[in-house]
């Protein structure tokens, strides 16, 4: 099979299934560059909102728009307004004044059509600019400048003074005045003028002190209109309300002299040569901050809360003040709805990403796009040393299909005919950017190991006096980051394969009693629609229960034929030919075949079920192909191979005896379905599992067949007849709907002095270099993690190359080649500075998972939480001036990680309380979880609904989002909380009735279901939340499973276990949390 | 021969006699040394069932004798009317009559002790402890259709049809199924209301009942389940006591009445295999396996009740157990000489499943017949145990098109005149006066292994019991018991021997409406001081004797190997001849037979040439269903299978039996031969000549119309009452189908003797000895000291 033989190998290409190299056939008329990346024509855009929203109908029935409703999220059509233009300029010129106190963030108006990606325009600076919290002055953080990084503080709240730390923090905003800085910079030059948060414990601050806005920063705009503030990010965090401090009231070049005590080194920005181009965003630094200081406005209303450290140890550290914190002052998650533009080099130099989680636009000029890839770190270390030294994990997160922004310029695709792309003879690694051409164009450098090949003649071209080639700005692949090439025939073995979906649903007594098969038949004859169209789109269907049952869809007549294969030990396919079929000749008996399953087997009374001898043969109808086994199942497997046993009920028992080998029910039970899942990679299938549940299933066995496959797991626990059908529809939905592509083979290239240590993911992998992707699709990310196998001159380059050949869903056969190229740095100072929050994070989120299974869940939390202790105290011990020791000081850029590693901790997979099934969901779907989807899993977004009809302005969507603390809950008031897979709706026991009567059409909801279906009443509210709803549900390309929580119930009590910040009987507090983290680093330096 | 046609057409229209029973010995020598000094085995004929207007049926239960000899009451007890007390003519106990024969007396005797009621048959109320269901109707007949699928489309076509009528004809109460194969087997649940629903079973891999019952629900673990009770989309079946197979029986066999229309659909829709047959293979087959499926079925769902598996197979099974050759080309199926040379890779592995096949089948009750039509073997050789043993019919055939299995097929369906009167789930028990073992039984019947002191040590055929299952019969049925005379010493010294010796034969079945009968037959036989050769000869039934010997010749050709079974023939027959015949030593000239041994050694010449015992001229699934019908046909219809009865038809002259020779061939005849597998119509020359000039059709020529017809209407009688439908061949002297007839005549002018050959006749090119030279040197060797 193809899969054996390594493509991206150093030898020669090796083709790989696919396609022949003919032309461009999928886009229409497309030339030699072509558009790829948006599955739907940017022409539909505009139209986009006047559709149906994809989620807007809960019952899918009742939505069939014409156009696929996933493919019509990434056109933008959300932001009519178009104003990235005038916007961008806007804010970099004079920060705009945010609304006045009052002002929520304005959701932008009509947005619906587009999901997760925000647009462009969106926003502006006005919806990130509102302050929500009422009192806070106007001026406060308005200016968001689209071409700053977004390392800046996130609290949106003036530091007023800086205590004692005097840290590298005080930073004049013009590039650090000489005075400050001379005496320390020459000696500490890595610790100088680092963005940190520093979290003072001994003693209220009194004024925080902030660091200067980054030298480029304060080049580019005018002193006054650019409080430090400006620095503000813009991804789309929530700020929470009473963070809300005037900027006017700081005056640019007071922090420093307040705050930096003349006793601590001086923060001195590192001299860095880049620091002198003006137009780098990418180097700007957040300024740094501190917090925990009462806010010096009028306006805020909030008295500091006592901190909640009466019993820490840390308090017998504190020698003369009372502790005290701010919980309103500690680091949170800032909100922005705003988009920024974002290009990926400036000057020849990478800049530093936005925020996975925000909104931005991409201009691809040299390296790829971070929602492509994106890294650790954005700048890589010289040596392996400083990278251990920093505790900091240095991977990559590739999502290779990632949906770009509406607005973004499509990635292109370069076909070079016959003789397929450029690459290096030695390493194969594919013509980029970066790539140096030398002695007048003949030969060119490879970027990735160095050596030195001879330009193909017809490939030659001038070098310009700037030593690049003249035509380096036509060629595609030498000035973007992301190209798309033409694959030859090279890399294949076969053609092409055709997009084979072949449906297996459970059919089993439970299953039909539940309703589960009616719905999986529902969505599946919906979706059909949204199958690509043409002759290369097959299907099939079969069921099962303890018998696998087949149907002849090429039969003429209309009564179709069953055909049961009863031996569910050793499985074989009962037709030669019509079990898949291609879909414009059988649509019409499909639909009349899913329209009667439900009957058929209305009256079924075999509970068993034989889902591994199913998926088996199923693999078997797909074997000659290859294709998407898509799975629906309800119950346990029960017999035939790959059965299992309920070991949940064994886990209780062994409870008694001991938890210690708890972990064990978290791995796969035997080692069938991995064998099972491996053959069905080598023949290109890739399996995705649709589990509509009442009980314990075994997530953890038969999650390994999507895991190596490619494929991925989607949990109704419990399923819903009434609730569930819109959700299973919509998932079925995107999932064959959205760009994806087959028989792929993924593999990362990168220069000398690193290597690839490790993948992961839901891929198969057969050699070391290359992972087999049976499916790949734009939700699906992988992470590699890389070693040091030698040093890197500083200021020299680290070129990051992933290769992803693949079919595409109408046989074309392609190579994606995404290019990342990467400062190299010697200083620590520098890798805390251009450390990716979300990225570290999602490492440390797909660490956990991995660890897992393997591990007792105290193991992991404890892991986790030492990653994180280890890499402030890396941080405080070399980067940190030296400063009390009652400080907890924070890097800016990583200022967050405390609080996710903490709501990581109390996560669904850490928690000790939670199923085996939901630990093994969670698991599963971390494993391939996209960064900007990481986040709000682990620190979901909570938003008040209660007031909804307060709101007057539209501009934002989405209501500003509020701490995941209890101390912000109300019993008057309803709530919403996301984390890209559930939507819990909490409502207080003393919820106005009237609200109630608008948003569910009852005045109490005592007698409603938990498993919510959201129905739009005709009123204000009830649009504005379906609205929201739906919102959410382009953002996270999920549906939501809404539920309804009330206070005072169990599902009040789940609810309120979302609530990290909240000290709960296993955990701690976020204020707890942060003095364990601080006492432990006082233990290490000590 | 003419004695033979005058036996059969004349006096004795029924040569069975009302019995039933033929034996090669009708007067029994007493000891051992004389019986085998007979040579031929004392051995009879039977007919379990045979329909005869004259039997009288009791509606009451048998009276037995006690135990151990448990025979039924019969003619030939000994009765004191007084004391009410009845001997058993067997064993000689004394039994009391119970109260409800207090009123038997000379006048007034039960029908059973009729003297010409040896023959009777008991059909009891059925024994019902819930006696308000007594009237529960018998149970259907049970018909499950295996159906091979590797044709071509005409195969397929004639195969469907013939289906179409078949299912015309079934009653409406049958409960109906249907399996088809090729590659995999294909099971159809025809009570799915839905949709067509079909189980599909993998043609390579043997699979265990109980796998089978697993797989289809219908064991017992899936029917606690209730997967067999509640399974979806079929009209709910009406329960008995929850009685556990009721559920499956409508999913997989439904009364003819409910199902016809969805098996009209099924066939129309039915499609040749649809697995590609590689270049240079075989089409993958899995006869194996379909039948296994089958038979798992019927166990699971009509255990004991008469059922009977009819398969339709178009060729050799290349896959699975059963598999008889490989789907390779280049490997030709077995021939006779791979068989003697033992290279037949696959037989004795496929003869061994069919034989467990055979058992399971047995077991459950169930009957496998076989229309195996193809121009290819099928595998009959081996699937012949399972067939033989559950009492199946079958019939080999070249084409699902051609006559012979089409109008055989038609005939198992056809009730009135024309029926087989199947019947199913036959007990054959035998009983016998002491001083008589029994060896065993050739013939379609399978032994219950219940041994007892009648059975003989040695064993012929089914032996080693006394009771034997056949679980498909009909009227003509036919058996072979063979007999061992073991004079005990008791007997021998007592003064006063008892002239006669007895056999019951007690057979249970389920005739064809599915009432439960018992036939009792009670013969009785002379003994004879075998050193009277008089009294031997006097009992001598040659016909039934050389039937007799060509059974055990085939039954000792298949079981012994290096038999020669020629040599053997020769041999017996000399031995025989030296016994029985008058000669003088050394004068070959003196040797004569008595009437009763004379045409004895014919049958001897023709059974030695017959494909009986000359295989190599035939394929081993040929020889196969040759002998199955040489084991279950009367005697009538056996000799005719060794010595074909041959008419002629000339002018002026009513049809005359004819000599078996080639002489008998004169252009202005036509001949009529009744070989019994085919049937042939030959023209003389003269004769077709003036057939092909049409004079037949001009009205001065009725005559020669009329001896036209004469041997065509000779012939639909005969075939109309045979079954299997035989070919019938209608040929012209010196045409290429003459061979049929040809093959079958004696030698007696053949190319060495040409020139003596009269014009007209003909000659048959052979290095055959003929009669004439064969008869010669059985005299000098009789009369050699």
């Amino acid at each position: 099979m193809a899969s054996s033989s390594p493509p991206f190998a150093s030898g020669p290409p090796r083709p790989r299934p696919g396609f022949a190299p003919s032309a461009n056939a999928n886009v229409a008329g497309a030339p030699q560059i072509s558009q790829i990346g948006r599955p739907v024509p940017s022409s539909a855009a505009p139209s986009a909102p006047l559709q149906p929203s994809p989620f807007s109908a809960p019952l899918p029935a009742s939505s069939r728009p014409g156009h696929p409703q996933f493919a019509s999220r990434p056109p933008a059509a959300a932001f009519p307004q178009g104003l990235v233009a005038s916007n961008g300029p806007q804010g970099l010129a004079a920060p705009r004044i945010p609304p006045p106190t009052h002002a929520q963030p304005t959701p932008p108006v009509g947005a619906p059509a587009s999901i997760r990606a925000p647009s462009p325009s969106a926003a502006s600076s006005q919806a990130q600019a509102v302050r929500p919290f009422p009192g806070s002055p106007p001026a406060a953080a308005a200016s968001r400048p689209f071409t700053s990084p977004p390392s800046s503080q996130q609290f949106g709240r003036p530091p007023i003074s800086h205590p004692l730390s005097g840290s590298p923090t005080s930073q004049p905003p013009f590039g650090g005045p000489p005075t400050l800085q001379p005496p320390f910079a020459g000696s500490h030059p890595a610790l100088a003028g680092l963005p940190t948060t520093q979290l003072p414990f001994n003693r209220p601050p009194t004024s925080q002190q902030f660091g200067g806005p980054p030298t480029q920063q304060t080049f580019t705009r005018p002193p006054v209109s650019q409080p430090y503030m400006g620095s503000q990010p813009y991804a789309g965090r929530p700020s929470p309300p009473s963070y809300v401090g005037p900027p006017s009231s700081q005056p640019f070049p007071g922090p420093p002299t307040m705050g930096a005590p003349s006793g601590t080194p001086a923060p001195a920005w590192p001299s860095q040569p880049r620091q002198v181009l003006p137009s780098m965003p990418g180097n700007m630094q957040a300024p740094p901050r501190m917090f925990g200081m009462p806010p010096g406005t009028p306006g805020h209303t909030m008295p500091p809360v006592p901190p909640a450290m009466g019993n820490s140890p840390l308090a017998g550290s504190q020698i003369s003040t009372p502790s005290k914190i701010d919980p309103n002052q500690i680091p949170r998650p800032l909100p922005s709805s705003s988009v920024t533009l974002f290009e990926t080099r400036q000057g020849n130099q990478a800049n530093v990403p936005p925020p996975a989680t925000s909104n931005f636009v991409v201009k691809d000029n040299g390296n790829c796009s971070p929602r492509l890839m994106r890294c650790t770190m954005n700048q890589i270390p010289c040596t392996g040393d400083l990278l251990s030294t920093s505790s900091m994990p240095l991977a990559l997160m590739v999502q290779p299909l990632a949906l770009p922004h509406p607005s973004e310029e499509p990635i292109q695709i370069v076909d070079f005919g016959e003789s397929g792309p450029i690459r290096c003879s030695r390493c194969k690694g594919y013509i980029n950017p970066f790539m140096k051409f030398i002695d007048h164009g003949r030969r060119f450098i490879c970027n990735l190991c160095g050596f030195t090949n001879d330009t193909p003649r017809d490939y030659y071209c001038n070098l310009g006096p700037d030593g690049r080639r003249r035509d380096a700005d036509e060629r595609p692949e030498l000035c973007r980051g992301t190209v798309e090439f033409v694959a030859t025939r090279e890399y294949m073995v076969r053609d092409p394969m055709p997009a084979v979906f072949f449906f297996l649903i459970d059919v089993s007594m439970n299953a039909v009693q539940t309703g589960a098969t009616a719905a999986a038949c529902s969505a599946i004859s919906q979706s059909l629609a949204d199958l690509p169209d043409g002759p290369r789109t097959m299907v099939g269907i079969a069921t099962f229960d303890c018998t696998i049952h087949f149907y002849n869809l090429g039969r003429a007549s209309q009564q179709p034929l069953m055909l049961i294969v009863p031996d569910v030990h050793d499985v074989y396919t009962p037709l030669h030919t019509d079990i898949i079929v291609q879909l414009a000749e059988c649509r019409q008996s499909l639909e009349q075949l899913l329209e009667n399953i439900p009957n058929i087997f209305e009256n079924n009374k075999v509970a068993e079920s034989a889902f591994g001898a199913a998926i088996k043969a199923g693999f078997l109808a797909l074997k000659p192909t290859g294709g998407k086994l898509l799975v629906f199942q309800s119950v346990l497997p029960s017999v035939g191979i790959g059965s299992l046993s309920s070991r949940e009920a064994e886990g209780r028992t062994n409870v008694s005896s001991g938890d210690k080998e708890a972990h064990k029910l978290l791995q796969p039970a035997d080692k069938t379905l991995k064998a099972m899942a491996g053959e069905f990679a080598e023949y290109q299938v890739c399996v995705d599992m649709f589990i509509t549940t009442q009980s314990y299933v075994d997530i953890a066995s038969i999650s390994v067949v999507p895991g190596t496959t490619g494929g991925q797991v989607y949990y109704y626990y419990p399923f819903s007849a009434l609730s569930d059908p819109g959700k299973l529809y919509n998932d079925l939905r995107w999932n064959i709907s959205r760009p994806q592509g087959f028989e792929a083979v993924m593999r990362v290239r990168c220069s000398q002095g690193l290597q690839v240590q490790e993948y992961s993911g839901n891929f198969c992998k057969r050699i070391p270099t290359d992972i087999d992707l049976p499916g790949i699709d734009c939700d699906k990310t992988i992470m590699v993690t890389f070693k040091h196998d030698d040093k890197f001159q500083e200021n020299s380059e680290c070129g990051i190359q992933c290769a992803l050949l693949y079919t595409t869903v109408y046989g074309q056969r392609r190579i994606r080649v995404i290019n990342l190229s990467l400062p190299c740095t010697s200083m620590l100072s520098n890798l805390f500075r251009s450390a990716d929050l979300d990225t570290q994070f999602a490492c440390f989120l797909k660490q956990a998972a991995s660890m897992i299974p393997v591990s007792s869940l105290s193991q992991v939390r404890e892991h986790i939480t030492n990653l994180c202790i280890n890499i402030l105290h890396a941080y405080r011990k070399y980067c940190a001036t030296v400063s009390s020791s009652g400080q907890l000081i924070l890097p800016e850029a990583l200022k967050l990680l405390p609080l996710y590693t903490l709501a990581l901790a109390k996560s669904i997979g850490l928690r000790n309380d939670g199923r085996l099934d939901d630990r093994s969901y969670w698991v599963s779907l971390v494993t391939s979880l996209p960064i900007s989807l990481a986040i709000p899993l682990v620190y979901p977004r909570m938003i008040p609904i209660h007031n909804l009809t307060a709101k007057e302005d539209d501009e934002s969507l989405l209501p500003a989002s509020i701490p995941l603390s209890s101390e912000h809950i109300s019993d008057d008031g309803i709530y919403l909380l996301e984390n890209g897979e559930d939507g819990l709706i909490y409502i207080g026991n003393m919820a106005n009735p009237e609200m109630l009567q608008q948003i569910f059409g009852v005045p109490s909801v005592d007698g409603l279901p938990s498993q919510l279906v959201l129905e739009q009443f005709d009123n204000d509210v009830s649009k504005k939340l379906n609205d929201i709803v739906n919102e959410i549900r382009k953002q996270r390309c999920s549906y939501l499973r809404l539920r309804l929580c009330r206070k005072g119930d169990p599902s009040g009590m789940h609810f309120m276990s979302y609530m990290v910040e909240d000290k709960t009987p296993g955990g701690l507090s976020y204020v707890e949390f942060l003095v364990h983290v601080h006492r432990q680093i006082q233990t290490k330096m000590a | 021969m003419a004695e033979e046609l005058v036996g059969t057409g004349g006096a004795a229209s029924d040569p069975d006699g009302p019995d039933g029973v033929r034996m090669s010995w009708n007067n029994w020598p007493r000891s051992k040394v004389e019986a085998s000094k007979c040579v031929i085995p004392v051995a009879a004929s039977i007919a379990p069932i045979r329909t005869s207007p004259s039997i009288l049926v009791l509606p009451y239960q048998p009276l037995r004798c006690k135990p151990p000899c448990s025979a039924v009451l019969n003619p030939f007890a000994r009765v004191d009317f007084a004391a009410k007390i009845w001997i058993c003519p067997l064993c000689f106990s004394r039994n009391h009559f119970p109260p409800h024969y207090a009123g038997i007396s000379e006048a007034n005797v039960p029908g059973e002790l009729y003297p010409q009621c040896t023959t009777i048959e008991y059909a009891p109320p059925p024994l019902d402890h819930h006696s308000a269901q007594s009237s529960a109707p018998p149970p259907p007949p049970v018909f499950l259709f295996v159906i091979d699928t590797c044709l071509i489309e005409e195969e397929l076509g004639f195969l469907k049809s013939a289906m179409r009528r078949a299912i015309g004809l079934l009653p409406d109460n049958a409960l109906v199924g249907l399996v088809t194969f090729g590659t995999q087997v294909h099971l159809y649940e025809l009570g799915f209301a839905d949709v067509s629903k079909i189980y599909v079973f993998r043609g390579i891999k043997e699979i265990s009942k109980d796998h089978i019952l697993d797989q289809l629900g219908l064991s017992a673990s899936s029917v606690r389940h209730g997967a067999a009770v509640g399974m979806p989309g079929y009209p709910k079946a009406p329960l008995t006591n929850g009685f556990h197979p009721s559920g499956s029986i409508h999913r997989f066999l439904l009364p003819a009445a409910d199902c016809e229309y969805a098996l009209s659909s099924l066939l129309d829709e039915l499609q040749t295999d649809q697995w590609p047959v590689e270049a240079g293979s075989r089409a993958l087959r899995c006869t194996g396996i379909a039948l296994s499926v089958a038979a798992g079925l019927l166990g699971a769902c009509v255990p004991g009740t008469g059922a009977r598996i009819i398969a339709l197979v178009g060729g050799p099974c290349t896959q699975g157990p059963g598999m008889i050759v490989s789907k390779d080309l280049s490997e030709p199926v077995r021939s006779h000489k791979d068989l003697d040379k033992d290279a037949a890779p696959h037989f004795h592995k496929a003869v061994k499943f069919y034989e467990n096949l055979a058992k399971q089948l047995v077991s459950q009750g169930h009957v496998l017949d076989l229309f195996a039509s193809a121009l290819d073997q099928v595998g009959v050789a081996e699937m012949k145990v399972s067939v033989e043993r559950t009492g199946g019919l079958v019939v080999l055939a070249e084409s699902f098109g051609h006559p012979v299995f089409k109008d055989s097929f038609k005939r198992i369906f056809e009730n009135g005149e024309q029926s087989l009167g199947l019947s199913f789930n036959g007990t054959l028990d035998i009983n016998c006066s002491k001083d008589i073992r029994i060896e065993g039984i050739i013939g379609p019947c399978t032994s219950l292994e219940k041994k007892g002191t009648l059975c003989a040590d040695i064993v012929i055929g089914q032996g080693n019991t006394t009771s034997w299952k056949m679980c498909g019969l009909d009227r003509t049925t036919f058996l072979t018991v063979f007999f061992e005379i073991v004079p005990s010493e008791r007997s021998n010294q007592s003064g006063i021997p008892n002239p006669q010796l007895y056999i019951q034969f007690l057979t249970n079945y389920q005739g064809p409406e599915g009432q439960m009968r018992l036939r009792v037959t009670t013969i009785t036989r002379r003994w004879v001081d075998g050193s009277n050769a008089e009294e031997l000869i006097e009992g001598f039934d040659q016909e039934t004797a050389a039937v007799v010997l060509a059974r055990y010749v085939s039954l000792k050709m298949e079981m012994e190997e290096e038999f020669d079974a020629t040599r053997w023939l020769d041999r017996s027959l000399i031995r025989l001849c030296s016994r029985f015949g008058d000669y003088r030593k050394d004068d070959p000239a003196s040797f004569t037979l008595n009437s009763n041994f004379s045409i004895l050694p014919q049958f001897m010449f023709n059974l030695r040439r017959s494909q009986f015992v000359q295989v190599f001229n035939n394929s081993p699934d040929e020889t196969a269903y040759f002998r199955m019908l040489l084991n279950r046909e009367s005697i009538t219809n056996s000799v005719v299978m060794i010595q074909p009865s041959l008419l002629s038809y000339s002018f002026n002259s009513p049809p005359v039996p004819a000599l078996l020779d080639v002489a008998s061939i004169s252009s202005d005849r036509i001949l009529l031969l009744d070989a019994y597998f085919s049937v042939v119509i030959f023209h003389g020359m003269t004769i077709a000549q003036w057939r092909n000039m049409g004079y037949q059709n001009q009205p001065e020529h009725q005559a020669f119309a009329q001896l036209l017809q004469a041997p065509q209407d000779d012939a639909q009688v005969i075939i109309r009452d045979r079954f299997p439908v035989p070919r019938l061949v209608i040929c012209d002297q010196h045409g290429s189908q003459a061979r049929f007839l040809l093959a079958k005549l004696n030698p007696s002018a053949t190319y060495n003797s040409a020139h003596e050959v009269v014009p007209g006749s003909d000659v048959i090119f052979t290095d055959d000895v003929s009669l004439q030279v064969f008869c010669e040197h059985l005299r000098r060797l009789v009369v050699q000291s």
